[in-house]
């Protein structure tokens, strides 16, 4: 029963890493700063909310915003922004600088700023 | 495998995940945890036997009877929750070598559990003692199964992190 035992007890500790949840090891550390006009609105669908913004050298981004339920939390729904409207993003780009992805922190649209990861920059 | 995960996409299922608001991610994806470790700790145990563990205790035959209902089910259930997930926005895998492995992995875990009942030995464990050629027989299944499991696991936890 104890080698049994044993054995589980390796075999769960083999895969502890996959517990700990997902970081942004793929995204820069530093802070960027992207404003474009939305051309996919904002989903609140899947594990993150997401939308995509053409920047002013027509280059289409794909943000990722909190997870759906939070997103919303700070006032980002669906219906919020139109398509075709101005949005000024902050948050972390991807490592890769041909990979137009950003992982938001904070969003202004309209002249007011959401915070959708209160408490990280 | 763009134009697959389109379609994926594109389905009635894929629609409804992501317009039936916003804890339905949350909500599918545990009943998708739920169901591969439904799967996952009872294939473990009898893995375990077959690769020769309480072979003097429990006989491979009565363990298979609790073990293939719970199992077949919580395949069910993370296979059902698990192409909901993939809808939802199929095309943002599509560069993903985690989900590349895992199907695979999957397919070898199913069709070595549906082989493996259809073994001789699997058969006659009911009846009589196993000869030591038909318990390695055995032990083989146990093995390949369990790898192709745990492999299937891990890369579907590793999605995310891509």
């Amino acid at each position: 029963m104890k080698k049994v035992a044993t054995l589980v007890a390796a075999f769960m500790l083999s895969a502890l890493p996959a517990f700990a949840h997902h970081g942004w090891g793929g995204n820069e550390d530093k802070i960027s700063e992207v404003t474009g006009t939305v051309t996919t609105g904002v989903s609140l669908a899947g594990p993150h909310a997401t939308m995509k913004i053409k920047d002013t050298q027509g280059r289409t981004w794909d943000v990722t915003m909190a997870p759906p339920a939070r997103t919303q939390q700070a006032g980002v729904t669906e219906k919020l922004i139109p398509v075709g409207s101005t949005v000024m993003v902050h948050g972390h780009r991807n490592k890769s600088q041909n990979n137009y992805e950003i992982k938001v922190t904070k969003l202004t649209f309209n002249g007011k700023l959401y915070d959708v990861y209160p408490g990280m920059e | 495998m763009r134009t697959l995960l389109l379609w994926i996409e594109a389905t009635s299922l894929g629609h409804l995940m992501r317009e039936s608001g916003p804890w339905t991610y949350a909500i599918v994806n545990l009943t998708h945890v739920l169901g591969a470790s439904a799967l996952f700790g009872s294939v473990l145990v009898l893995d375990l036997r077959l690769l020769g563990v309480w072979s003097r205790r429990v006989r491979i035959a009565d363990l298979a009877t609790v073990i293939t209902p719970v199992a077949i089910a919580g395949f069910l259930v993370a296979m059902t929750t698990g192409a909901a997930l993939l809808a939802t926005k199929a095309t943002a895998y599509v560069d993903n070598p985690f989900l590349l492995i895992k199907f695979p992995a999957i397919a070898i875990g199913a069709i070595n559990a549906g082989v493996l009942n259809l073994t001789r030995a699997r058969r006659e464990a009911r009846v009589r003692a196993l000869t030591t050629r038909e318990r390695r027989q055995l032990a083989v299944f146990g093995g390949v199964s369990l790898t192709a499991w745990a492999t299937a696991i891990t890369c579907g936890r590793m999605i995310g992190y891509w």
